[in-house]
């Protein structure tokens, strides 16, 4: 009776945004007679940071500062149409159409300057909430004279919108599952290594490190990019070891009801968590970002199955991996049930779980 | 029956056998504490009684008459924020949001109390508050912070010590 | 850059500390009624007598809404994309899975609307339920979905299952040095957003009405309200953006829709809050997968083809099921490049929670799945798992299963990235890989056909 200790890998990739029919987002932004900048988009933030992403993005775009954006994302009326908050899409999709809407505003602000100033627009720049002109820094008015001139002074809005849609990929041929066009807006990639302890009298699995590194296009908000990160990989973990609706599934019974029959993470399970950022910005993405929000709990379940493996030489192959499930694969082996069938070519690994053990209305096989 | 709320003395005509928590969400309109569960479970409607963090949902309020209950909105405000407030938001610590007042409750109790910054005890002393968004990371990170003594930049936020940064080679632009 | 890119603080953080923010069960409304609702107590079932009558006439009930208020009762989560409604709003004369709502009512209090639930009248007639996938094939199973029978079977081309078929799978069996197979059952998962699903509905003075949501999409919520309750957009307003956490399992629209038709019953603002054993017994959750791989393998460690069965437990109703087996389907070869597949997916319906997304939906069972068949394999062979992970790994211009060229992967990149941060010494050959489009050592014969001609993501 021991513990014992194990390494195991697991490698994924992950879909930004679902272009499986269209998907489209849609934004606008007004400015105010001081330069302050109004966003209007029907993101949801569901903790994912969609405002923060986006008036950062804005802010950027424009050439405001950050503190200068208010950002409304409240209702139905006043912003329009995005697709929600789901498929990794908010900071990709719903990013680039507030980018869209701000480049508007952008040049709207320069054509005004550039009759305040009477330089070409093409020689001003704005940043910092002035316009200046190329190369002849001491030449400039703020963003906010710019919008009062052009309220008070031309009788114009400074205003934009953007919209941005992934057109929806058909698939063109049913047999084949072959498509017309990226049913995604980009691929991000990671990997992940898990440290477990094993219990080999108890069956408990402790989870003691998880190292990843990923592949997050461009960090708009690298703090928030390592909190999705961070919040994915404990969710991982839940559903490597914890996390099960049905825990004598397939039947429906003794279903957890609350917090303390249904096994979310703690802070008692916490593993030290170690993360690789990689930037690898993508064609189509606002500042080349990526959805990473999904993707971050993918990794960790089969990097757990396989430290497991590593460390007392079992597969536990129906998840969540419980204490019982590995008590069952151990005493298997201790009873030499565990082997695989191999004959000739073929290693055939559980088939006791296979359809084929179940009924003979579906066939499945090489 | 009696109770200071926030520093403010109010009476309170709910049942007597009404959760802690009903009163200040209905009665008293104070909306901090979140019904996460109402039965003990998240700790996302935790508030002080008489400085201790008690679970409001699973409280009687007959149970604690006269007694001094300070919630999220009487430890600071926008303009004044406690230290473990601004931790929260320099450590990035809420991200949805609604288990952090129950958090930030707990957790000013905890260093209140003189807790050390070792996140094992940090761990130990928050562990029923669950949290579904941050990993419980920079939640650690947070109190850890506080219980050192650090001062916070709330215009900015912190990186973790445990990440690192590398661009794909090819992929600079 | 210096506005992207910088560690801003949370646009909300302030409100987020200070208890300030606003979320749905936040808003306060004068005259507010609370809302609870009736549900199944059979995982399959005939409804043969619902009265409604003695709730209705309690002291402080204002509204009973049971299926015979609904404009349109069935509206499909994926009706925008073709794929037919299939589960009623509120169940009519059959329950499919237990906790199914039948009826809705709005009190003054929780408590009267919680005891006039249990004072409408139900008759059942239990009928045999079906919950193992893998039995809802036999001829002799119960048949658990009107619309679609057992399985989704409305695949375009009028198939019953998503294929995918690349390249020529018996020819790469027949090369196989080693032929490995191995089946992965992941489970259910509920999402535990800290916030229950949640709603307020306002019925306004001009006849519009006003829902403070939780929903993580806002406009796919207006549209299904809209379409159920068979009003032009105009007349609802959807207001939130602010979310106690979803994960994927608030894009249903759980609580506005009825809600919202309790508020136009009763002619008063009503507030419907699920409690968290609603939201654990009766919310859509992640679904299970069953999946069954066969690889084709050489002995020097070539993935030559996958064979791969996948069922989908949905539960009792369609919602994205068929969106996420799609997904599901497309990603089946993970992060390698494998040339020649054959792959057949089902949605199968079964007595439980009509199963929704959650983060990674369709994928999260399918890396769980691949990654510890590829750990098998490299075993198997005795092979180093970095090695064969990386020799297999996808690279510029190497096609997807629905054959779409592989842009700007990364595979090869974080692998060696991971092995440095966790101590590995790869060789030389395999820390010398790069991304780049296939050539030399590491463009074997099968894999020449399979490259593309880039410009997909
Ligand atoms: S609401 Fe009190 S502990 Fe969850
Ligand atoms: S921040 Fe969302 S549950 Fe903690």
């Amino acid at each position: 009776m021991a513990v014992h200790r194990g390494k195991g890998l697991a490698t994924v990739e992950y879909p930004t945004g679902m272009n499986q029919n269209g998907d489209p987002s849609q934004a606008w932004i007004k400015v105010k007679p001081d330069g302050r900048v109004d966003v209007f988009s029907g993101t949801a933030d569901i903790g994912n940071g969609s405002k923060t992403v986006q008036s950062q993005i804005v802010a950027e775009t424009i050439g405001v500062p950050y503190d200068w954006v208010t950002y409304d994302n409240s209702n139905t009326d006043s912003s329009p149409m995005c697709t929600g908050t789901f498929a990794s899409r908010a900071t990709f999709v719903a990013g680039n159409a507030v980018l869209k809407a701000a480049r508007q505003v952008r040049e709207r602000i320069l054509a005004v300057a550039s009759r305040e100033l009477e330089i070409d627009p093409a020689d001003l720049e704005v940043a910092d909430g002035s316009v200046s002109v190329k190369g002849t820094p001491a030449k400039s008015m703020g963003v906010d004279e710019v919008a009062g001139a052009a309220t008070f002074v031309h009788g114009e809005l400074l205003t934009g919108d953007g919209a941005h849609l992934n057109p929806g990929a058909a698939i063109i041929d049913p047999t084949t599952g072959e498509v017309d066009k990226p049913p995604h807006a980009a691929i991000s990639y990671a990997a992940c290594t898990a440290e477990v302890e094993v219990d080999d009298e108890t069956g408990d699995v402790r989870v003691l490190s998880l190292t990843q590194a990923y592949d997050i296009g461009r960090a708009m908000n690298p703090t928030l990019v390592e909190g999705q990160i961070d919040g994915g990989a404990v969710m991982g973990l839940g559903f490597g070891l914890l996390e099960d609706c049905y825990p004598y599934y397939p039947t429906a019974e003794h279903r957890g009801d609350g917090m303390n029959t249904y096994h979310v993470p703690t802070m008692a399970e916490l593993p030290e968590i170690k993360n690789v950022l990689m930037e690898n910005p993508s064609s189509g993405g606002p500042y080349g970002a990526k959805g990473i929000g999904e993707m971050s709990n993918n990794a960790q379940p089969a990097a757990i199955a396989n430290a497991i493996h590593d460390a007392v030489g079992v597969w536990v192959t129906e998840f969540p991996i419980t204490p019982e499930r590995v008590l069952a694969a151990l005493d298997a082996k201790s009873e030499g049930r565990s082997e695989p069938r191999r004959e000739g070519r073929v290693v055939a690994f559980d088939e006791e779980l296979s359809i084929n053990s179940f009924t003979s209305a579906k066939t499945w096989g090489a | 029956m009696e109770l200071t709320v926030n520093s403010v003395a109010r009476t309170v005509q709910s049942p007597p056998l009404s959760s802690l928590l009903t009163v200040l969400r209905e009665e008293l309109d104070i909306t901090s504490p979140k019904a996460g569960c109402e039965s003990g479970g998240c700790g996302a409607c935790t508030v002080l009684v008489d400085g201790q963090p008690r679970r409001s949902c699973l409280t009687a309020v007959c149970a604690v008459d006269g007694a001094e209950v300070t919630t999220v909105e009487g430890l600071g405000t926008p303009e004044d924020l406690s230290r473990v407030q601004q931790a929260f938001i320099h450590h990035y610590a809420a991200q949805c949001g609604f288990c952090t007042d129950g958090l930030i409750v707990a957790a000013t109790a905890y260093v209140g109390g003189g807790g050390s910054a070792d996140t094992g005890d940090i761990g130990e002393a928050l562990a029923g508050h669950y949290c579904r968004c941050t990993g419980y990371v920079k939640i650690l990170e947070a109190v850890a912070a506080v219980a050192r003594g650090d001062t916070f930049d709330t215009a900015s936020t912190a990186s973790s010590a445990n990440n690192t940064y590398v661009t794909i080679a090819g992929a600079e632009s | 850059m210096k506005v992207v890119g910088a560690r801003l603080p949370r646009y909300d953080g302030v409100g987020h500390v200070t208890g300030r923010t606003t979320y749905v069960d936040d808003v306060r409304v004068p005259g507010m009624l609370h809302a609870a609702a009736l549900r199944s107590v059979h995982h399959n079932a005939r409804i043969t007598r619902l009265d409604t009558g003695a709730a209705a006439a309690m002291a402080g009930v204002h509204a009973v809404v049971t299926h015979a208020d609904v404009p349109l009762l069935v509206y499909g989560h994926l009706s925008g994309a073709g794929i037919p409604g299939d589960e009623p709003l509120l169940a009519k004369d059959h329950v499919r899975y237990r906790g199914q709502p039948i009826a809705l009512v709005a009190a003054d209090t929780v408590d009267i609307a919680r005891a006039a639930c249990a004072a409408i009248e139900v008759d059942y007639e239990e009928l045999p339920a079906l919950f193992d996938v893998r039995l809802g094939f036999d001829g002799d199973a119960p048949v658990i979905n009107d619309t679609f029978g057992n399985w989704y079977d409305q695949y375009e081309g009028n198939l019953d299952v998503r294929q995918i078929r690349k390249g020529d799978i018996d020819a790469a069996m027949d090369a196989a040095d080693l032929i490995v197979s191995g089946v992965y059952r992941t489970q259910s998962v509920e999402q535990v957003p800290l916030e229950t699903q949640v709603c307020v509905a306002i019925p306004e003075p001009d006849g519009r009405l006003t829902i403070h949501t939780c929903t993580q999409a806002m406009y796919f919520s207006l549209g299904v309200v809209c379409s159920h309750l068979q009003l032009p957009m105009s007349q609802v307003k959807m207001v939130g953006g602010t979310v106690g956490g979803g994960f994927g399992g608030k894009v249903d629209t759980a609580s506005d829709t009825l809600t919202a038709l309790a508020a136009q019953k009763s002619g008063q603002p009503v507030k419907w809050r699920w409690t968290r054993e609603e939201e654990m017994l009766a919310s859509g959750n992640r679904g299970p997968w069953h999946m069954e791989i066969i690889d084709a393998v050489t002995s020097d460690g070539w993935i030559l083809g996958r064979k791969m069965l996948t069922i989908h437990d949905a539960g009792a109703y369609g919602r994205f099921s068929v969106y996420g087996l799609t997904k599901h389907s497309f990603h089946h070869t993970g992060a390698y490049s494998i040339p020649n597949l054959h792959f057949d997916g089902y949605v199968v319906f079964t007595n439980k929670i009509p199963t929704t997304a959650m983060r990674g939906y369709g994928v999260t069972g399918l890396s769980t799945a691949i990654e510890v068949h590829a750990e098998r394999v490299a075993k198997e062979l005795g092979m180093d798992p970095y090695e064969f992970r990386l020799k297999n790994a996808n690279r510029v211009n190497d096609t997807s299963p629905n054959r779409i060229a592989y842009e700007d992967p990364s595979t090869v990149e974080v692998l060696q990235s991971l092995a440095a941060a966790t101590g590995v010494e790869l060789g030389d050959g395999l820390r010398a890989m790069t991304r780049e489009q296939r050539s030399g050592d590491m463009l074997p014969d099968h894999l020449v056909a399979q490259i593309g001609s880039g410009g997909g993501h």
